[in-house]
């Protein structure tokens, strides 16, 4: 299991430091910046020469790198063009909850939905219970989270005049957050239940087939104790290494939710330092992203491992 | 002797008990093989007329009996129309801005209203369908031109090669494909043409992730080994005996990324980071609505309801084909 562990940890940084490498070389290798764009007032060639040296952008790039990645060890990215007076990390740090919160929710809400959906279904498989959740399944998947965040915005805000149809409301006041949150919560949790209610129909499906469970059954067992102790187990296996990378993922993915709503989350201040071709802030945030999603993957390795002795045992035997 | 085969044998046995059944079964075999040579080893139920259909015949059939699949068919054929005769079906210019006709509801004379800028949406909805579609089939092919090579010299050889190759799957799929694509575009500076080279960059992880897996599988089978036995030239196994295998799944590799890629120009373009006013996109259109949702609901509507219809239909092919294809989703 230690060597398990040990192998996965050093595949992970290997990736993370080869992504450092490439996203690092092409944002400064690629012609143009932030100095270079459409600006009002054209920068003279001192005032470049001084910008590049204050940010050590006259280095070879090389040099360049290593001195990033030694301060990104310690997580430390550096200052933004746009904000210097505040650091990368601190404004990660100040951003993140919101994008966290909002992700976290959505994704443990869509994972809810989605396995008590899929264990509808496939518990009544080729019934018409079983059709309409398929057939839901694959048509709110196809709803992309900015289409269906407009939709419920225009709907439920405007018309009905239900909810609060954006901001994050008062900080100090946690009613007012969650009924700020409920309208970007459901828009980005329901497209992602689709996928959730597939997959879990898929896998419980397939170890309801299998001949483990014919055999549970030949010997006499009780349909609960096959359904929990040979069928779920079994299904949980690919369920939790698919599900736990959605908080991740949907952490990330806020991004088009926040802009829709106008949250001040870490998705924002991704696509606005896009725009202003911030370098150190989006490599910041893309790396710390890749460092979350690694951790997460890596968790979820170590996971598997534990949940399926398969997995340790054959890795053994290699 | 379980109840079941002794009845059976009851049976064959009234039918032997009676001989007029018998020998006119004989006599009508006999007919049939003085007419047509009968082969000597006949399938059960053959017949002249029976013909054994190719695969790929039995693929479309199973294919159309999926409703979705169909309707998808039906819609791409529709859309690609649509964007290849975009200048003929509208008497309106998509960039053309005429403060008269601001911010008008559907009527007789614009079908979809107009937008903040006076511009007919109808037509920006047409002219809306080429990038999408742009998008959807160049990050496709060149993903495959790239991801197939790639995948399957990775999966064949093995080796460095296969482990550097894995490298930069891994790196690749170590974020997900939106937010390389969003770093790749600002990088390169905002347009269509760079969101298609990043979702290149990006796409052909995919399907070089998908050939190296179904090369290693295929690479250890009888066929091969005796290929590799008669002496014929690598170059030719892979050409002739590992690609054919791989067709199907690389069919459906290609039409599940259009979905994905559609997706992606819509979101992109939406965050402003996709194709570049004046040429119209469906998720550019909708960002534009940000200020006049509220009282303008066609401004949003039109655009939101043709990008999900378009992922719909295109995930409906890409679901269709797996089904008729029967490829395995995970490899």
């Amino acid at each position: 299991m230690l060597v398990y562990t040990l192998k996965r940890l050093g595949g992970i940084l290997m990736t993370l430091v080869l992504l450092s490498l490439f996203t690092f070389t092409l944002s400064r290798v690629v012609p143009g910046g932030p100095w270079a764009q459409g600006a009002e007032i054209p920068l003279s060639e001192q005032q470049i020469q001084a910008f590049k040296e204050k940010y050590g952008l006259d280095l070879p790039v090389w040099r360049q790198y290593l001195i990033w990645l030694g301060n990104a060890a310690t997580l430390d990215f550096g200052r933004p063009f746009t904000e210097p007076e505040r650091t990368v990390t601190a404004l990660i740090r100040d951003t993140l909850p919101f994008s966290a919160l909002l992700g976290g929710i959505a994704a443990t809400l869509a994972i809810a939905m989605g396995v008590t959906l899929g264990v509808i279904a496939a518990a009544y498989q080729e019934s018409w219970i079983d059709s309409i959740v398929t057939s839901y399944a694959v048509v709110i998947a196809t709803v992309p989270s900015f289409v269906m965040a407009f939709l419920m915005k225009y709907f439920l805000a405007a018309r009905l005049r239900w909810f609060p149809s954006g901001a994050w409301g008062n900080p100090d006041d946690w009613r007012s957050v969650a009924w700020h949150l409920v309208l970007p919560v459901a828009a980005f949790a329901l497209p992602a239940t689709g996928g959730v209610a597939r997959w879990t129909r898929q896998c419980i499906a397939e170890a309801m087939a299998s001949d483990y469970v014919r055999t549970a059954y030949a010997k006499g067992l009780r349909s609960t104790g096959v359904l929990t102790r040979h069928v779920l187990r079994n299904a949980l296996i690919p369920m939790i290494t698919s599900f736990l990378p959605l908080y991740p993922g949907m952490m990330t993915g806020s991004l088009f939710i926040e802009a829709v709503f106008g949250l001040p989350g870490l998705g924002k201040y991704f696509v606005v330092s896009s725009t202003n071709r911030d370098y150190p802030l989006v490599l910041g945030i893309t790396m710390f992203w890749a460092l979350l999603i690694a951790l997460t993957y890596f968790l979820t390795d170590v996971l598997y491992g534990v949940i399926d002795p398969r997995v340790r045992i054959s890795e053994r035997q290699r | 002797m379980s109840e079941k085969t002794l009845a059976q044998s009851e049976k064959t046995a009234s039918i032997t008990a009676n001989p007029g059944a018998e020998s006119s079964i004989l006599a009508e075999a006999e007919n049939a093989a003085q007419d047509t040579l009968v082969p000597l080893f006949a399938p059960e139920g053959y017949t002249e007329e029976t013909h054994y259909s190719s695969f790929w015949v039995g693929a479309w059939r199973r294919y159309r009996r999926n409703r979705l699949a169909m309707f998808g068919l039906v819609y791409a054929t529709f859309i690609i129309l649509v964007a290849v005769f975009a200048p003929m079906l509208t008497p309106y210019e998509f960039d053309k801005i005429n403060m008269v006709t601001v911010l008008e509801s559907p009527s007789m004379t614009h079908p979809f209203g107009t937008d903040h800028l006076g511009r007919d949406i109808l037509t920006r909805m047409i002219f809306g369908a080429r990038p999408m579609l742009l998008v959807g089939i160049l990050t496709g092919l060149a993903g495959l031109a790239i991801g197939v090579p790639i995948g399957v010299l990775a999966g064949y050889l093995g080796g460095v090669f296969d482990w550097i190759v894995t490298r930069l799957i891994d790196m690749f799929s170590a974020l997900p494909w939106y937010l390389i694509v969003l770093y790749l575009v600002m990088v390169l500076s905002p347009s269509l043409e760079n969101l298609i080279l990043a979702m290149i960059i990006t796409g052909w992880v995919g399907s070089c992730r998908m050939m190296r897996g179904l090369t290693f599988s295929i690479r250890e089978q009888d066929y091969i080994e005796a290929a590799r036995a008669l002496g014929i030239p690598t170059w030719r196994v892979i050409a002739f005996h590992v690609l054919p295998q791989a067709a199907p799944l690389l069919l459906w590799g290609f039409a599940a990324g259009i979905p994905n890629s559609v997706f992606a120009e819509a979101g992109l373009s939406f965050l402003g980071m996709g194709v570049r006013p004046p040429r119209p996109s469906w998720g550019q259109m909708l960002a534009d609505s940000g200020f006049y949702w509220q009282f303008w609901p066609h401004m949003f509507i039109f655009p939101s309801v043709m990008i999900t219809l378009s992922v719909l239909a295109f995930q409906g092919i890409a679901d269709g084909l797996r089904k008729a294809l029967d490829v395995s989703e995970n490899i």
